[in-house]
């Protein structure tokens, strides 16, 4: 029988030697980025939408006009920004500073950790809004500042509440760090790609990079889950 | 479908009855008056559009209108893209092509190559007076373009160096002139153009440190005895005349029309 696309496949060069190494450290560096930017995307988003929901006027215009930018214009771009425009702007001993270390992976991660800090700003929001506005009233009432009324009482609820839409940013941002690549960024994609074109066996490189992409968000959606269960819900109250 | 397969097989069977039929092509081309060149429309230097009289200039353009001249015939161009070259070449839809075709031996088991017209190589775009020898890029941030034969040089050669592969070459370009990578690397001509569009192109220069070489060569069918002869004949006289320097210098002289370059100790030569 004739072979069924005149395509000879060749796992074992994405399974051992140089290619595989290749692999395996594209998949630290997504990991990498993955993991820190979720971190921070987290505590950023918490943080912009207590300011979303703030009384004081400027605060408030300060994280609509963030929530919309970073929404609304496209992740490459703000990748761009901060890896080639953010040259611009800075005075000339930082940027100098900068490129000594590993800017690339840091511009990834700022681009990564704000873009998907104004989604989760907007989904803890909805959180928020979910909780009936008389449990603020009465932590006021019984002597809680805003935020700590926000810290103490409200976010706690509302977070529990927002885990599925954060499961969702979390997945989104791991798979987004595929465009790090675009700075040079030796990310899970830009190795596959890099298999590519030096074997030409594409298949096989990115049908490796699916399966990893494919666990990573399987894990990921578990992890969450299980922290959601057995830590902020232990005893299963609804 | 039948009537289409039928079509496809009778194409395919054209197709190969007009391979055979143009065996030489040189009589052929003599009888009709006319050769047909494949060139590139979008390779500035090489094969592009004058933007005034809207035909196709270049140095691969200006080889082809001598090897017409020589013959007495009249040149009739076709653009071509990098993925069609051969194939139109192999079909018979033109006669010799001048595409920017550098030799390599996969590529001379399907088509024979003329001697060499043009010669580039990768280098390096650096800042001026950083870089003397290869040795001073080791170890460094070299920039380039994902998916190149640049990149898989660039690491042979430089073993220690970390290579940051972009896009495409203008970001890579963008990162050295903001001091995020130490050099960047391709194919010289490439590496001469994007310099001639630089604002800030005198910070930069392109050290004499060759990696790799990229001959380019004309391409006709393979077994085109006639013709093979009859190029290269031509192109060593050209050298000789002084004609090739000419269209060297009128493209990539110091007032060349395309961009700058050095034309080295290039020269076409016997069997190479």
């Amino acid at each position: 029988m004739p072979p069924l696309f005149n395509y000879q496949f060749d796992w074992a060069i994405i399974t051992s030697g140089q290619y595989f190494e290749w692999i395996v450290s594209g998949v630290k560096v997504t990991l990498q980025l993955s993991v820190v930017s979720i971190a921070l995307s987290f505590i950023l988003g918490l943080l912009i939408a207590v300011m979303r929901m703030s009384q004081i006027r400027p605060v408030l215009w300060f994280s609509h006009a963030y929530l919309e930018f970073f929404r609304n214009t496209p992740l490459l771009v703000q990748i761009f920004f901060w890896y080639f425009g953010s040259y611009k702007i800075l005075p000339e001993a930082v940027n100098a500073w900068m490129n000594t270390l590993n800017f690339e992976f840091a511009a990834a991660v700022i681009a990564l950790t704000v873009y998907t800090s104004a989604f989760i700003a907007e989904d803890i929001r909805s959180g928020v809004r979910s909780i009936p506005k008389e449990q603020m009233e009465a932590a006021r009432s019984s002597g809680f500042s805003y935020l700590k009324s926000m810290y103490y009482i409200i976010l706690p609820q509302a977070v529990r509440l927002t885990i599925p839409p954060l499961i969702n940013q979390f997945l989104n941002l791991t798979k987004n760090s595929s465009l790090a690549m675009t700075i040079g960024v030796a990310e899970l994609t830009y190795q596959a790609r890099q298999i590519e074109s030096y074997t030409f066996k594409g298949f096989e490189a990115f049908t490796a990079a699916t399966l990893v992409y494919l666990g990573l968000s399987l894990i990921i959606t578990w992890l969450v889950t299980l922290y959601s269960k057995h830590v902020l819900n232990p005893i299963g109250v609804r | 479908m039948k009537r289409l397969i039928v079509l496809l097989l009778a194409l395919v069977f054209a197709a190969g009855l007009g391979g055979t039929a143009l065996a030489d092509t040189l009589a052929s081309v003599k009888a009709k008056g006319v050769m047909v060149f494949g060139v590139r429309d979008s390779i500035h230097g090489f094969g592009y559009i004058d933007e005034k009289t809207r035909e196709l200039i270049g140095y691969d353009v200006d080889f082809c209108k001598a090897i017409a001249k020589k013959l007495g015939v009249k040149a009739e161009f076709k653009p071509l893209t990098g993925a069609t070259r051969i194939p139109q070449l192999i079909s018979g839809n033109v006669d010799l092509v001048a595409a920017t075709m550098t030799k390599t031996e996969e590529r001379a088991k399907q088509i024979d190559f003329s001697y060499t017209y043009f010669l580039t190589g990768q280098k390096f775009i650096t800042r001026k007076g950083t870089v003397k020898t290869l040795a001073d890029l080791q170890g460094k941030k070299i920039g380039t373009a994902k998916g190149t034969t640049s990149e898989q040089n660039a690491k042979k050669a430089l073993p220690t160096a970390t290579i940051q592969a972009f896009d495409e070459h203008a970001p890579a370009f963008l990162a050295l002139q903001q001091g995020k990578v130490f050099a960047i690397t391709t194919d010289e001509s490439i590496l001469a153009n994007i310099l001639s569009k630089a604002p800030d192109k005198d910070k930069y220069e392109i050290p004499d440190i060759r990696i790799s070489d990229e001959p380019y060569g004309l391409g006709m069918r393979k077994g085109d005895a006639n013709l093979v002869k009859f190029v290269n004949a031509t192109l060593l006289e050209m050298e000789k005349k002084g004609e090739a320097k000419k269209i060297f210098d009128k493209w990539f002289g110091p007032k060349g029309q395309a961009f700058q370059m050095d034309r080295g100790t290039f020269k076409i030569v016997a069997d190479k």
